[in-house]
């Protein structure tokens, strides 16, 4: 009968991350969690099912052109480095707009590291090796910074704060920066942006999977239970 | 052996068949379980029920993680003193392969520790930088899928069926215990009373 209840909790908590990455499937950069369950036993005995982590899975999502003037996507591995305060987080979701004081920012407040949009700029593009080139009136295409991309040992042990930002973890290593385009094949994508790489086909699918599973567990506690209202019947009053 | 004997050895095995069923269908996203199958045999000491595993071939995922490892055939990984067919790895900080609860993946040589780049052939020979670094010892036959996990071997039909099938039969085993005892009651009580 626990074997079977922890069976229920385990497909209740893959539906629950399901859901989660099919809430974000449009959220630019996001990238889907998935959970791992491993079988529990004491010798021969089944002792049920048993979740052992769950991670996101970093792989690349599909690179779309957007309307946004500040927007950027990475092609490869990699995150862009974006600070509020003096904290630092890492994340793949490109879309920034331009603030008062001429710096990056995406929605949630965290602006791109070492990037500043002078006042007089009349338009602003990134190359594919990160660097950020300015127009104004005197001059055309000044170099005023580069991006450079953090990559972990573990990525999958990175911290997320909220759907897109991950802060880095004692597991995952401290972030190596790099500059893109060059040996390590990630490049940026200036006008795109990253779609989250949750297939809602896919989810679907999981769905209906894991509710069959919880359901066809539930007849398991049911039976055991069933059984044991039998073995108490063999007392006839 | 008495007969309520034998109807409660029954009652056992059915309770065993359940027990190894809903096992089975609690490791129904367990990815590299294979399903245990309950077996039944007729002892002098009644009906007993042994679970064993089976060695069919899961299905195969691909998740595009370059240190999931599928198993297409026999054999198992060896992580850390126990060896398991769920080959989700990932590097960690110092570049050991480890699986989810942290146990170190083997090769040939002992735990395998590798730069990012590294990749796994079929034949299980791990390739870094264009560097043979170790091999995952694999029994003939056997070869590695790199980027895929290999699902469960659980059947969550059949298991509902078992599961269904082994109630029904400690219900007929406890209802044939009961009809037995009715008839002894009688003998003892009806038939010994002088009218």
């Amino acid at each position: 009968m626990y074997a079977a209840a922890s069976g229920m909790a385990a497909q209740q908590m893959q539906l629950e991350i399901v859901a989660d990455n099919l809430a974000n499937a449009d959220v630019a950069g996001f990238k889907g969690d998935a959970a791992t369950f491993e079988d529990v036993r004491a010798g021969t005995i089944g002792l049920g099912t048993t979740s052992v982590g769950k991670h996101a899975v970093f792989a690349q999502g599909k690179l779309m052109r957007s309307g946004g003037p500040f927007d950027v996507a990475i092609d490869g591995p990699g995150f862009f480095v974006v600070e509020r305060g003096r904290e630092l987080a890492y994340t793949r979701n490109g879309e920034f707009a331009r603030d008062a004081g001429g710096t990056l920012r995406n929605a949630a407040g965290w602006t791109l590291s070492a990037v500043r949009i002078p006042a007089d700029a009349l338009a602003v593009r990134v190359e594919r090796d990160g660097r950020v080139l300015v127009d104004t009136a005197g001059a055309h295409g000044r170099t005023i910074a580069r991006l450079r991309l953090a990559s972990f040992a573990t990525p999958e042990a990175l911290r997320p704060l909220g759907a897109t930002l991950f802060a880095a973890t004692e597991t995952s290593g401290r972030a190596r920066l790099f500059a893109p385009g060059g040996r390590d094949g990630s490049s940026i994508a200036f006008g795109m942006l990253e779609r989250s790489n949750v297939s809602i086909v896919e989810a679907m699918m999981q769905i209906l999977g894991a509710q069959r599973a919880y359901e066809a567990n539930a007849k398991g506690v049911q039976a055991a239970d069933e059984m044991l209202r039998i073995a108490n019947n063999l007392h006839r009053g | 052996m008495d007969a309520l004997e034998w109807l409660g050895s029954a009652m056992r095995a059915a309770r065993a068949q359940l027990d190894v069923a809903t096992q089975n269908l609690a490791n129904v996203s367990s990815d590299g379980y294979r399903r245990a199958e309950a077996r039944v045999a007729l002892t002098p000491q009644g009906l007993v029920t042994s679970s064993g595993a089976t060695h069919e071939q899961g299905a195969v995922r691909t998740t595009g993680r370059s240190f999931d490892l599928a198993l297409l055939g026999g054999g198992a990984f060896r992580v850390g003193r126990t060896t398991t067919r769920n080959g989700a790895f990932t590097r960690d900080r110092a570049g050991w392969l480890v699986d989810d609860r942290g146990r170190r993946l083997h090769g040939e040589r002992g735990p395998l520790r590798v730069s990012d780049r590294a990749t796994v052939a079929a034949d299980g020979i791990v390739h870094d930088g264009g560097r043979i670094v170790d091999r995952i010892p694999l029994p003939p036959g056997t070869h590695i899928l790199a980027g895929a996990l290999e699902t469960s071997t659980v059947n969550a039909i059949g298991e509902t069926l078992s599961i269904l099938t082994a109630q029904r039969a400690f219900e007929t085993a406890q209802k044939t215990l009961l009809a037995i005892d009715a008839t002894r009651e009688k003998r003892s009580n009806d038939i010994a009373r002088v009218q």
